[in-house]
């Protein structure tokens, strides 16, 4: 093996171990792994330049404007108590009408945007049903992952797939992915009842509390509201046409941003840029960098290589392979720089004359995404919601998480397995 | 030491009861211009970092129930000082 395809691999698993460790803040490593694997020479300026995926940066950064802005509308928090009032205030059918609408929400706006929306008002609901709001958070978690696995926009997985292959296009990742993230919220729901039923008993004085509450007085500006629902509006319709108008998502999703922008006014803009998560778009800079090195010196080619020799090429035990390596893996790493590292492998097995990658690029997508459920550490919204349940006095810890996250998310591998067989291989 | 405070009863009814971790009150706000001050200290508190320290649940006509865990009774009092919607409040 080249020296520089040794030091590419000791700098990418140094930099790994680091993401995994916590220590340092993830974005920090990852740009200095990038800057290193510029810096040493393993890639020059110009081919990390090339690496870089703008179409993910850009996507993330328009819906993280427009989420922000209709967020100060008040919607998801009337969405929410609308959802409650429907539900007739009880607290299991509570449970499941707010992890469905996290299911959805999280399908069309980031997985960590959503929770965010998410949490305070299931405090504010669950505080007055006088119930823990655990039972409600673990739900919501696990909806979360589950939904964002069902579009292109849903999860940065999918995300960075979407744009990495341009054969897939909004459509394909609904049509291919919403069928099964569906069905295995049906198969959750009747299980979260039966785990979290008990857990979430009220009074009928506290139930008729939130029947009378007037939701109506949660909408801030109505006038800003309909600003956003229109844009928003058009931003996914232009989701589902993006091929047909030969946009990019990443052109649909920052069109969306300024014209809702220009809409607002400039005062909207400063506020809306500081509410942009800088750091998880300078993490993925730093990783498409750092996975770059891999690229240039022929390491992804020689993973694909054995990938394909441990598995004599054969497209079931491949598609298999990469389900439930992702999952494992998803579950316990950040899914986001194995995705980035296996985007080339798979497209690198297209090379070696693999023919049909579809059902490997959708064992990715599902494994890495509803992975994402196995753990605490799973995914970035499992640990934005423990992080703010801790800090409110409801810590959700390690093992209590895995008691229930693991099996739940095993269930969704073994069904997505049979998914991917009968639909793509059989 | 306890804080009590005064209020006009033209501009607000209020009661409170006290629970475990926290108290609960009923406010009706009765002095159409106190209004958005209610409002602007429900936004301040929704928006600030603690996402339990007070929550507030709207009715019609211009009621809120509002929750405020123990630790931050205070903050409520002297915000509902800051808009006027009590008159006076002292430490006794």
């Amino acid at each position: 093996m080249e020296q520089q395809a040794i030091w590419a691999i000791g700098i990418f698993l140094v930099i790994y171990a680091l993401i995994i460790s916590e220590k340092i803040h993830r974005t920090i490593v990852a740009m200095i792994g990038g800057l290193l694997m510029v810096g040493l020479g393993i890639v020059d300026q110009e081919t990390a330049l090339h690496h870089i995926d703008f179409n993910t940066l850009g996507l993330l950064i328009g819906m993280m404007i427009i989420v922000s802005i209709t967020a100060d509308t008040g919607l998801f928090k009337f969405i929410a108590i609308w959802a409650a009032k429907k539900s007739k205030g009880n607290p299991v059918s509570i449970l499941i009408a707010l992890a469905l609408i996290t299911a959805v929400a999280s399908a069309f706006l980031d997985n960590v945007t959503t929770v965010l929306l998410m949490v305070p008002v299931t405090f504010s609901i669950t505080r007055q049903l006088r119930v823990p709001p655990i039972p409600f958070l673990l739900t919501q978690i696990i909806a979360s992952n589950v939904g964002g696995t069902a579009t292109l926009i849903g999860d940065p997985p999918n995300i960075m797939i979407g744009s990495a292959v341009k054969e897939l296009t909004f459509m394909s990742f609904i049509s291919n992915l919403a069928p099964i993230a569906v069905i295995v919220l049906i198969v959750y729901v009747p299980i979260f009842i039966l785990l979290f039923r008990k857990q979430i008993q009220t009074t009928p004085a506290l139930t008729k509390s939130i029947m009378d509450m007037d939701e109506k007085e949660l909408i801030a500006d109505s006038k800003l509201l309909r600003k956003c629902l229109a844009v928003l509006g058009l931003t996914i319709l232009g989701f589902f046409l993006h091929q047909s108008l030969h946009l990019e998502s990443a052109t649909v999703a920052l069109a969306g941003a300024f014209i809702l922008l220009l809409l607002t006014g400039e005062h909207m803009m400063e506020t809306a840029f500081t509410k942009v998560e800088w750091t998880t778009i300078f993490f993925f800079v730093g990783l498409f960098v750092l996975v770059s090195g891999l690229v240039e010196t022929g390491v992804i080619a020689k993973l694909a290589a054995q990938a394909i020799e441990l598995t004599n090429g054969d497209p079931v035990a491949t598609s298999l392979l990469i389900l439930w390596l992702s999952a494992i893996a998803s579950a316990f790493l950040d899914n986001i720089p194995f995705v980035a590292t296996m985007i080339p492998m798979i497209q690198e097995m297209g090379n070696m004359g693999v023919s049909n990658l579809e059902p490997l690029w959708w064992s990715l997508a599902l494994g890495a995404c509803l992975g994402g459920n196995g753990s605490l550490i799973g995914a970035s919204a499992n640990l934005i919601v423990a992080g703010m349940a801790g800090k409110e006095g409801h810590p959700i810890k390690f093992m209590k998480y895995l008691k229930y996250g693991f099996p739940l998310m095993i269930l969704s591998i073994v069904i997505s397995s049979f998914y991917v067989y009968f639909r793509y291989l059989m | 030491m306890e804080l009590t405070y005064q209020i006009n009863k033209d501009v607000i009814e209020i009661s409170e009861t006290v629970m475990e971790t926290d108290v609960e009150f009923e406010i009706r706000v009765l002095a159409e211009d106190k209004w958005a001050g209610m409002k602007k200290i429900q936004k301040f508190f929704e928006e600030d970092r603690v996402y339990t320290d007070v929550l507030f649940y709207a009715y019609e006509n211009h009621r809120f129930r509002v929750i405020v865990r123990k630790d931050y009774y205070v903050d409520f009092i002297l915000a509902l000082m800051k808009y006027r919607l009590v008159e006076s409040a002292v430490w006794s």
